[in-house]
């Protein structure tokens, strides 16, 4: 809303400088967005929240100034010279829908000349944001200014019959409104009507066919109320938001309509040439009256924090024109966010001043507890960090073909999203990171560890379900090497052990097309499937345009948040340091180190058998491969002699060769 | 006297016990073995103690021993023995010391260390932790409540009538007619109402979307801390010293908060926060678009029809709201020109934060 500081000086005489006056407002709740010099006038421009309609024009603000200020305001007075002959001998009015439309008044101006209106008026529109169309519709977007009142002016002539109708539409009824389209109508939706069809869409845009020309002479001027959600809804309905909708969703001053109306036909006359026929048509069935609502001291301070006194309090509420007697408060038709005692005790608040409330803090007893499994994240999170993975965010919408190959139940779609490419709640967190590795990998960084804590989003019986995930994603080098599948095994290793579950376990089977098969691996922990990870898949890899290995790693959070973190547990530290060998092996292709461990198994006072080189190709003969194999014993309470030991290798080797037909190198 | 005057004396001529005076010139010598560093010092020290002209040893065995009576005179040649035996060991073992450093030589110190690298902090949830932290040491509890939020709690039960403009406000993005992605984690106070009793103080971190173009200040998903208090007495004073204490904090003790009124459906009176802008001082600069302030939040006293849906009585309990963009702080704070940095998982960015 476009305030002009010439215009607002009209009704309120100020004091202060446009910046002071701009800072009082703006701490008062009508925000000063800007204070600007245009054509030689102060344009304040500012953001009226939705609760306050009546501060939707020069007047409305005016009665907020002078509150502010303590000074009185000026309503522009009207002298309205009516004619002999009776308005309702030409125009009469019938509300059909008095729930939609509580109040219709109307009256007739004769004898119109059609033309431009003044330039001082067309200046003010004009500074206003409201371009000028001619003097008769000019005259009603400056009242619309002026006071906050919507109003609406017909050609008379283009009327057919003397009856205006408030009435619901009729179903598929069709209206062309100003803006040259052609609408069709829903029952629920309120329209004005001759006798033959719809003539404007109420409230919210006039119709083309009894819209004012150059050729129109007679005038029917149109000031009513609108129910404030029917007005919304219908304009939604038809993607319509205009000056007047605007105003009456938001509630207009049901008493300012017939005053709104005077000033117009005053307007008319002075300006058009006009005669306004006597009497002003007002369809008012049951006239409302604001119910006086109890104010108590106490409930001030107990709200506030403090004693204002109450005559303070009736100054600043009868400066806004709201009505006090023995603690009952009526608040004037135009405040229909006045209704409760705490609404008039935020009116004293921010009359009073919100700065002269004193600070303090409340007095408080009681524990202070975190989020639900937030010292488990913060380990995750901590030990991710720790392994070099920077944590990123990403979108947690998918496109639905990322949806579709990354998904493992069907997304949750979106009704109305941002873009084809984010119609679906994600299901899957490789997506994200994957499109993360590629902005990177395309902007010339190839070392690139990321890691991402979020939810995915599945739907369920009872709703949606938003399981925690944690997602890993790697390439290029760390640690002086380039990363490889091993690399990925012993982070996530890293992160399961976080939690006492049991066992870590593996298997090659990830049951996701997007992991590179016999590259890749799915985790257990007691059993339960907690992770996959590995390397992308070739072909995913050539789509993207991949030219090194990318790693990913799913870790389900909702599996292991629920498992306690493993709890450190002190072993008595050995007396003697242990004894290592090592053992240069020739294996058969497709022995498993991990079959080994297995054959291998628990045995006496081994603590230890690590891979510790290993070669295939040229360095070993066609079918086998070189192993170097070391092995760790260890006796807590007493040295192992030479012979025991060479007892255990001898032992270990002759089940290896018993076991896979494994030779030993000399 | 000092003792290096006395080994020019005999012992006849100083009177005093042969035992004080070896201890006292072990001690001289310990002294100066403890300053000595460089091979250069150890060289001199061998040459003061040991020289054969005018070595402080040999002038203790010409004068006191070569001068002693014959009754203490094997007493003294043990004294001086021992004496010489430990400067010896001693000089022959600091002299070593050096040797073994100098065989080595130097490195140049201005090549770089291999980087072993620690994973960054995403910005926003540094922020998100120093917010956590203070509220947490006022006694606010943490709560995150679901994403995928219905209706009901993100709007009808706060106080927004269904046909309302102040659902203009924030442009949603839903799923169906009847649930939607949460537009601020505020569904969580009735969440959090509707189980438990007053006294509460909970603070809700979390993601919230909105139906926003991406753009640099626009992100159809970012993030927000909701808060809340309700008790018996809570007044607007308290809602203002508990904002001020907290912003304080957070961005630094220097700062002034201004109260605007505001509407929000929720809360009555509302008000948005503003603090003295944290790079000008509020003088007035580019960040704060020459106002002097900055805008931080909205809060307000909980508006008595929110107690209505979760059945509480408003004559016996009030409270306050809060709510705060994350993003935009840590933009702030960083001095972050795009909010898209936040969510691409740019390498680039992200290891600025490590």
């Amino acid at each position: 809303m476009r305030i002009l500081l010439s215009w607002l000086r009209e009704f309120v005489e100020i004091p202060e400088s446009p910046r002071r006056l701009a800072d009082a407002l703006t701490m008062a709740g009508l925000a000063v967005d800007a204070v600007a010099q245009e054509q030689g006038e102060t344009v304040l421009e500012l953001d009226v929240t939705p609760n306050r309609p009546d501060a939707l024009s020069h007047l409305g603000v005016a009665r907020d100034v002078g509150a502010l200020f303590g000074l009185p305001v000026r309503r522009p007075q009207i002298r309205l010279a009516e004619d002999a002959r009776p308005a309702h001998e030409r125009a009469s009015i019938e509300i059909a829908d008095p729930d939609l439309c509580p109040r219709y008044t109307g009256r007739v101006a004769v004898g119109v000349t059609a033309g431009p209106a003044p330039d001082w008026m067309r200046r003010r529109l004009e500074l206003c944001g409201i371009r000028s169309i001619n003097n008769i519709a000019d005259i009603t977007n400056y009242v619309l200014l002026e006071c906050g009142q919507p109003t609406h002016a017909f050609d008379l002539d283009t009327l057919r019959g003397p009856r205006i109708i408030a009435r619901r539409a009729r179903s598929g009824e069709l209206l062309t409104t100003l803006d040259g389209v052609q609408r069709t109508l829903r029952p629920e939706q309120l329209v004005i009507a001759d006798q033959d069809r719809a003539v404007a869409l109420a409230g919210i845009m006039g119709g083309g066919e009894t819209e004012i020309t150059a050729r129109t002479r007679n005038v029917l001027i149109e000031s009513a109320f609108f129910e404030p959600a029917s007005i919304r809804k219908t304009a939604r309905q038809h993607g319509l938001h205009t000056e007047a909708s605007h105003r009456f969703e938001r509630g207009a001053d049901i008493e300012a309509a017939p005053w709104a109306n005077d000033r117009i036909a005053c307007l008319l006359t002075e300006l058009a040439g006009a005669t306004v026929l006597r009497g002003r048509l007002d369809a008012y069935p049951s006239p409302q009256r604001r119910a006086a609502i109890p104010l108590r001291a106490a409930a001030v301070a107990r709200h506030l924090g403090v004693e204002i006194p109450w005559d303070e309090v009736r100054r600043m509420l009868t400066s806004l024109d709201f009505l006090v007697e023995d603690g009952q408060v009526i608040p004037p038709a135009g405040r229909l966010d006045v209704e409760r005692e705490i609404d008039l005790i935020e009116e004293i608040a921010r009359i009073w001043g919100y700065d002269r409330f004193p600070l303090r803090l409340p007095e408080w007893s009681g524990e202070s507890r975190p989020a639900e499994n937030a010292a488990k994240t913060a380990r995750v999170r901590q030990t991710a960090r720790a392994l070099g993975y920077d944590e990123a965010i990403t979108y947690a919408f998918l496109s639905p073909a990322e949806a579709g190959q990354f998904g493992s139940w069907p997304a949750v779609p979106v009704l109305n999203p941002l873009s084809e490419f984010q119609n679906v709640m994600r299901n899957s967190a490789a997506p994200g990171m994957l499109r993360a590795i590629e902005w990177n990998l395309n902007r010339g960084q190839s070392d690139v560890r990321l890691f991402e804590i979020g939810r995915l989003y599945q739907p369920g019986p009872q709703g949606h379900a938003e399981p925690p995930v944690l997602a890993l994603a790697a390439t290029g080098r760390a640690g002086g090497k380039q990363l490889d599948f091993y690399d990925l095994k012993a982070d996530v290793g890293r992160l399961l052990a976080l939690f006492d579950g049991g066992v870590i376990g593996l298997d090659p089977e990830t049951e996701a097309s997007y992991y590179h098969p016999g590259h890749s691996a799915r985790a257990r922990l007691g059993g339960q499937a907690v992770a996959r990870f590995g390397r992308i898949h070739p072909d995913l890899a050539a789509e993207r345009k991949f030219r090194q290995p990318v790693f990913l790693a799913e870790i389900w959070l909702d599996r292991l948040l629920p498992l306690p973190l493993r709890e450190p547990h002190y072993r008595p530290l050995p007396r003697v340091p242990p004894v290592g060998r090592d053992f240069s092996l020739l294996m058969p292709d497709g022995v498993a180190f991990g079959q080994i461990v297995e054959a291998v198994g628990q045995r006496e006072y081994l603590v230890r058998l690590e891979p510790v080189e290993i070669f295939r190709g040229d360095q070993a003969p066609p079918g086998k491969y070189s192993l170097l194999l070391r092995a760790v014993w260890q006796r807590d309470d007493a040295s192992l002699t030479d012979e025991q030991v060479n007892q255990y290798a001898l032992h270990l080797v002759e089940t290896l060769r018993h076991r896979f037909g494994a030779e030993q190198r000399t | 006297m000092s003792i290096a005057d006395k080994v020019t004396r005999t012992l006849a001529e100083l009177g005093t016990d042969p035992a004080a005076l070896y201890s006292e010139l072990g001690e001289l010598f310990d002294g100066e073995l403890r300053q000595a560093g460089a091979p250069e010092d150890v060289k001199h020290l061998r040459d003061r103690w040991l020289g054969r002209k005018q070595g402080l040893l040999t002038a203790a065995n010409d004068h006191w021993l070569k001068a002693a009576g014959r009754e203490i005179k094997p007493a003294v040649g043990k004294l001086q023995n021992t004496l010489k035996t430990r400067i010896e060991q001693a000089m022959e073992a600091a002299s070593g010391r050096t040797q073994t450093a100098r065989a080595e030589p130097p490195l140049d110190i201005t090549l770089p260390g291999p980087v072993r690298i620690i994973g960054a902090r995403h910005p926003v949830g540094i922020v998100l932790d120093e917010i956590e932290e203070i509220f947490r040491s006022m006694g606010y509890s943490v709560y995150e409540g679901p994403e995928i939020e219905s209706d009901y709690y993100n709007f009808e039960a706060l106080n927004f009538p269904e046909h309302h403009p102040a659902r203009d406000a924030m442009d949603t993005i839903f799923l169906t007619d009847r649930m939607l992605l949460r537009t601020h984690t505020s569904p969580c106070q009735i969440r959090i109402m509707e189980k438990q009793r007053p006294p509460l103080r909970y603070i809700v971190p979390g993601k919230v979307y909105r139906h926003d173009a991406p753009d640099a200040s626009h992100s159809p998903m970012f993030h927000q801390v909701e808060g809340f208090a309700v008790d018996e007495k809570i007044s607007f004073c308290d809602l203002k010293g508990t904002l001020d204490h907290f912003l304080k904090r957070l961005f630094g003790p220097t700062v002034r908060t201004r109260f605007r009124a505001s509407f929000f459906p929720f809360t009555e009176p509302s008000a948005e926060v503003d603090v003295s802008c944290i790079f000008c001082g509020g003088s007035g600069c580019r960040v704060c678009k020459h106002t002097g302030f900055i805008e931080v939040l909205g809060c307000g006293m909980i508006d008595p029809a929110v107690y209505g849906y979760v059945g509480y009585d408003p004559e016996r309990y009030s409270g306050f709201a809060f709510g705060m963009g994350v993003d935009r702080v840590a933009m702030l704070r960083y001095d972050i020109n795009d909010i898209q940095l936040l969510f691409q998982g740019d390498a680039r960015f992200l290891s600025q934060f490590r």
